[in-house]
C-alpha cells in the first residue's frame, strides 16, 4: 500500500522518474490559468496524501539515503535540463520540478504541517506566476519561445520586468521565500551532502542567466505587440512584493527550527 | 548613535523605492533624490567613523528579530565611508553622463540598490544577512551591467559576471553552514569567539574546520576579485556603462579583500590557506599585469590592470598583511574610479589627435623602442636601481616599528616594493633627457614620499582595524620555515636581477628583432596568439558551456521535454 502512495506522491510532489508524470499533467492542462492552478494544487495534494496516510512521518527523523539521493538527483537533473530550453513555459515547469523535489529532503524534519505546506508554496507560487506570464506571452506573440525574437525589454518592458523578477524568485534569489527554503533544505543535510544541493544553486544561476539573456537583450525582431496593462503590472508587482515580504519574515522560521 | 547607524544602509533603499514607485518618469527629480540621499549616507557614514575614531567601540545593532544585524566595527565603518564616497562620485558623474540614455531613472534606482546591498554586505553581523547581501550584489550588478538591453554583448558579459559570482557563492554557502553547524550560531562575533576557543575541530580530508572554511572562503573571494581562472568576466565588464565600470572596478571587485578581513579569525588558524592564497594572488598579479601590457583598448587595459591589482591585494592577504589589503583596496578604488571616469575624455582626446605623441616616456615604455644610450652612467643607474628602493623601504618600516621588519610578510612586501621601485628606476634609466640626474632625483623623491606615506598610513591603519594585535597574529599564521623562506627570497631576487640584466642585454643587442625573423618566429607568433586570445580561458569556458548545453538539449528530447 505504501508503495502506491509513494508513487502517487512522487507524481504529484515530483521526484524522478515520476516527475515525468507531474510534467505531463501540467502540459495537458488546458491554458495558462489551468497550468498555474495545477502547479499550485498538485504538489499540495501530494503532500496531503503523504501526511494523511502517515507515510511522511513513518520515515521518522532519519531520512533514508536513497530518498535523499533521489530528491537531489531530481533537483539537479531538472535544473540542468532547464538550462537547455528557451521556452518560458517549459522552463517554468522544469524549474518548478527541480525546486519542489527538495521537499523530500525535509521528510520527518518539520513537525508542523503548515511549515511543509509553505515550503512547497515557496516553489509553486513563482512557477505559477511564470506560467501565467508565459501564457500572456503566447497570447501576444503566438508562443513563449524566446529564441526567435528576443529583446522583449524594449517592446514589452512591463511584462519583461515581471518575468525577470519571477524568474529570480523561482531560482532562490533573496529576499524571496525560496532563498530561505533553500537554506532550510541545506540545514537538513549532513555537510558531506551539501555540495550536491549547492550544485543545484549553481545550475539555477546558470538557467536564470540564460533565460534573462534571451528575454531581455538584443533588438526585437517580431511583429508589434502590446505590453501588459498597467493594472496587470501593479497586480503582478504587488503579488511579488507580498511574496518577498513573506520571505523576509519567514526567513526567521528556519532559524527557530 | 545606534539608530543613526541603522538608518545608513536603508537610505539608499529608500531612494531606490521612491524612484521605482513615485518617480519612474521624473528624470531630473530622480537623479536629485538619488544624489542627495547618497550624499546624506556618505556624511552619516563619516560621522559614524569620526565618532568611533574619537573613542567609540565596536558593537552589534539588531535589525530583525531572528536575523538581520549590523556590526559597527572599524572595518565596517571604514568600508561604509569608502563605498559611499565612491558611490557618491559615480552618482554625480552619472547625472550628466547618462542623461541621453534610456531608463535613466531605473539606472539611478539600481545604483542606489547596489550601494545599499554593499553597505549591508560589509556590515553584516550574522551569516544570514551576509549571505543575503553577498548574493544580491551579484543580482543587482547583473542588471547594472546589462543596462543597455539593445546590445546582446552587454547581456552576454553581464551573464559571465553573474555566473562567476554564483560559482563563488557556492563555497561561501558551504563555509557558512560549516561554521553554523560547528559553532552553533549565526552571529559572526559569537562564531569568532568560539572559534578562538575551539580552533582545532577536525573537518574533512585531514583539515581542521578553520582550514576547510578558509579554503572555501578563499575560493569565494577569488571569484569576486577575479583571480586567475575566475577572471574572464572582469575585462569584459567594460561593456556596461562607464559609471558602472568605475563602480565595479573601484568597489565591487574588492569584495575578496573585504571577505578575507571580515573572516580574519578563521585565517589566523589556517596557515596553509594563506600560502595557497599567496600563490594564487601572485599568479593573478603577474598574468593580469602581462595581459594589461598587450591590450590596445584603454578600458580593457584598465580592466586587466584591475586584475593585476586584485592579484596583489590577494597576495597581501596571503602574506598576512590584511590591513594593508584594505588600505590597498581603498587606494586602488579611488585611483581606478578616477581613471575610468577620465577614460572617456582620453578616448575623446585620442580621437581628435590621432598622431602618436612624441613623448619620451611614451616612446620608451609603450612603443618599446630599443634602449637609447643613457647619459646617466650605467653603474650609477644600476646601483640606484638596486640599492635605493631597499634602503627607502627598510628605513620607512624601521621608522614606524622595528618589529615589522621581523615579519616574513613584511619582507615579502618589501621585496615586491623593491622589484617595482627598481623597475620604475630602470625604465627611467633608459630615457633620454637633457638632465638625467634631475629626472632620476625627481623620481627618487617621489618614490621616497610615496613609500614613507604608504608605510606610515598602512601601519596606523593596521592598528585602527585590528586594535587587539590581530595583525601580528596574521603575519605569524602566514609565515613559513625560515630556511625555505630565505632560499625563496634569494632565488626570487636572483631571478629578477637576472631577468633585468637579460632584458637590458636583449634590448641593446637587438635580440627581439632577430627573434621575430629567425627560427623563433613560430614560438613568437604562438606566444602572441596565446596572449592576444587571453590564454584561451574564455574560449575554454565557452566550449564547456556548449558541450553542457548540447547534453541538456539531448536529455530534453529524450525525455520529451517532461
Amino acid at each position: 500500500m505504501h508503495i502506491i502512495i509513494w508513487i502517487i506522491a512522487g507524481a504529484l510532489l515530483p521526484w524522478f522518474p515520476f516527475s515525468w508524470i507531474f510534467n505531463r499533467l501540467l502540459v495537458s492542462a488546458p491554458g495558462a490559468w489551468a497550468r498555474a492552478l495545477a502547479v499550485l494544487v498538485l504538489p499540495q495534494l501530494g503532500l496531503l496524501l503523504l501526511l494523511k496516510s502517515g507515510a511522511w512521518m513513518s520515515l521518522g527523523q532519519e531520512m533514508p539515503q536513497t530518498l535523499r539521493a533521489l530528491a537531489l538527483f531530481t533537483a539537479i537533473l531538472y535544473a540542468y535540463r532547464a538550462a537547455g530550453t528557451r521556452d518560458v513555459q517549459i522552463w517554468a515547469r522544469l524549474m518548478a520540478t527541480s525546486g519542489l523535489s527538495l521537499t523530500w529532503l525535509l521528510v520527518g524534519l518539520l513537525p508542523r504541517y503548515w511549515d511543509v505546506q509553505f515550503f512547497v508554496l515557496a516553489w509553486s507560487i513563482p512557477a505559477a506566476l511564470m506560467l501565467l506570464w508565459a501564457g500572456i506571452l503566447t497570447q501576444r506573440t503566438g508562443g513563449s519561445y524566446l529564441g526567435l525574437t528576443g529583446g522583449f525589454a524594449r517592446v514589452m518592458p512591463r511584462l519583461s520586468v515581471l518575468m525577470s523578477l519571477t524568474a529570480l524568485a523561482a531560482t532562490a534569489t533573496p529576499v524571496f521565500p525560496n532563498f530561505f527554503a533553500l537554506l532550510q533544505a541545506m540545514a537538513s543535510l549532513p555537510i558531506s551532502w551539501m555540495p550536491l544541493l549547492l550544485l543545484v544553486l549553481l545550475l539555477w544561476g546558470w538557467t536564470v542567466g540564460r533565460l534573462l539573456q534571451d528575454l531581455l537583450f538584443g533588438i526585437y525582431r517580431g511583429e508589434p505587440v502590446d505590453d501588459l496593462s498597467v493594472g496587470g503590472t501593479w497586480l503582478g508587482g504587488l503579488t511579488l512584493g507580498v511574496f518577498a515580504l513573506v520571505g523576509l519574515f519567514w526567513g526567521g522560521i528556519w532559524i527557530i527550527n | 548613535m545606534g539608530e543613526l547607524a541603522i538608518i545608513i544602509p536603508f537610505l539608499p533603499v529608500l531612494s531606490a523605492l521612491i524612484i521605482f514607485v513615485f518617480m519612474p518618469k521624473a528624470r531630473k527629480g530622480a537623479a536629485r533624490i538619488s544624489v542627495f540621499l547618497t550624499l546624506l549616507t556618505f556624511l552619516l557614514a563619516l560621522v559614524e567613523l569620526v565618532t568611533y575614531a574619537l573613542g567609540g567601540f565596536s558593537r552589534v545593532e539588531i535589525i530583525g528579530t531572528l536575523w538581520g544585524s549590523i556590526w559597527l566595527d572599524p572595518l565596517t565603518l571604514i568600508m561604509w565611508s569608502f563605498v559611499c564616497g565612491i558611490s557618491l562620485l559615480v552618482h554625480m558623474y552619472s547625472v550628466r553622463y547618462m542623461v541621453e540614455e534610456a531608463n535613466y531613472t531605473r539606472f539611478f534606482a539600481l545604483l542606489d540598490l547596489m550601494t545599499a546591498t554593499i553597505l549591508f554586505m560589509v556590515s553584516a553581523a550574522d551569516l544570514i544577512t551576509f549571505l543575503v547581501a553577498w548574493f544580491l550584489v551579484g543580482v543587482v550588478l547583473y542588471f547594472l551591467l546589462g543596462h543597455d538591453t539593445d546590445r546582446p554583448a552587454a547581456g552576454r558579459y553581464a551573464f559571465w559576471t553573474q555566473i562567476t559570482y554564483r560559482a563563488g557563492d557556492v563555497p561561501l554557502w558551504l563555509a557558512a553552514f560549516i561554521l553554523i553547524r560547528t559553532y552553533h550560531s549565526i552571529s559572526l562575533p559569537d562564531i569568532f569567539e568560539r572559534l578562538q576557543m575551539h580552533s582545532h575541530v577536525p573537518a574533512f580530508w585531514g583539515l581542521s574546520v578553520p582550514e576547510l572554511v578558509g579554503f572555501l572562503l578563499a575560493f569565494a573571494a577569488f571569484a569576486r576579485s577575479a583571480q586567475f581562472l575566475l577572471h574572464g568576466w572582469l575585462p569584459y565588464t567594460m561593456d556596461g556603462p562607464t559609471p558602472v565600470s568605475a563602480l565595479m572596478h573601484a568597489g565591487i571587485v574588492n569584495a575578496g579583500g573585504f571577505l578575507f578581513n571580515r573572516f580574519f579569525p578563521v585565517f589566523e588558524h589556517a596557515s596553509i590557506v594563506l600560502h595557497f592564497v599567496f600563490i594564487v594572488g601572485l599568479i593573478t598579479a603577474v598574468v593580469g599585469s602581462a595581459m594589461m601590457l598587450i591590450q590596445n583598448d584603454v578600458k580593457r587595459s584598465l580592466g586587466y590592470s584591475t586584475m593585476g591589482q586584485m592579484g596583489f591585494m590577494v597576495m597581501e592577504c596571503g602574506v598576512g598583511a590584511f590591513a594593508l589589503a584594505v588600505f590597498h583596496l581603498i587606494a586602488h578604488g579611488f585611483f581606478k574610479a578616477s581613471l575610468f571616469l577620465g577614460a572617456g575624455n582620453i578616448i575623446g582626446e585620442a580621437r581628435e589627435h590621432d598622431g602618436v605623441p612624441s613623448d619620451p616616456v611614451y616612446t620608451s615604455i609603450v612603443e618599446r623602442r630599443p634602449a637609447k644610450p643613457s647619459r646617466l652612467p650605467w653603474l650609477a643607474a644600476a646601483a640606484l636601481t638596486i640599492i635605493v628602493p631597499v634602503v627607502v623601504l627598510s628605513l620607512s618600516h624601521l621608522f614606524v616599528s622595528t618589529r615589522l621588519l621581523h615579519e616574513q610578510g613584511v619582507i615579502i612586501l618589501l621585496f615586491f616594493g623593491w622589484v617595482t621601485g627598481a623597475q620604475a628606476l630602470f625604465a627611467t634609466h633608459k630615457m633620454t633627457h637633457s638632465n638625467p640626474w634631475r629626472l632620476m632625483g625627481g623620481i627618487l623623491g617621489s618614490f621616497v614620499l610615496v613609500v614613507i606615506g604608504y608605510t606610515l598610513i598602512s601601519h596606523y591603519f593596521g592598528h585602527f582595524l585590528y586594535p587587539h594585535g590581530g595583525a601580528y597574529q596574521l603575519y605569524n599564521a602566514a609565515s613559513i620555515n625560515i630556511v625555505y623562506f630565505d632560499v625563496l627570497v634569494i632565488i626570487l631576487a636572483l631571478l629578477f636581477v637576472g631577468a633585468w640584466a637579460l632584458t637590458f642585454l636583449a634590448d641593446s643587442s637587438g635580440w627581439w628583432d632577430r627573434a621575430d625573423q629567425g627560427r623563433w618566429r613560430g614560438v613568437y607568433l604562438a606566444m602572441y596568439a596565446l596572449l592576444s586570445r587571453e590564454l584561451y580561458v574564455n574560449d575554454l569556458y565557452a566550449r564547456l558551456t556548449q558541450v553542457l548545453l548540447n547534453g541538456a538539449r539531448r536529455l530534453n528530447v529524450l525525455l520529451r521535454w517532461c
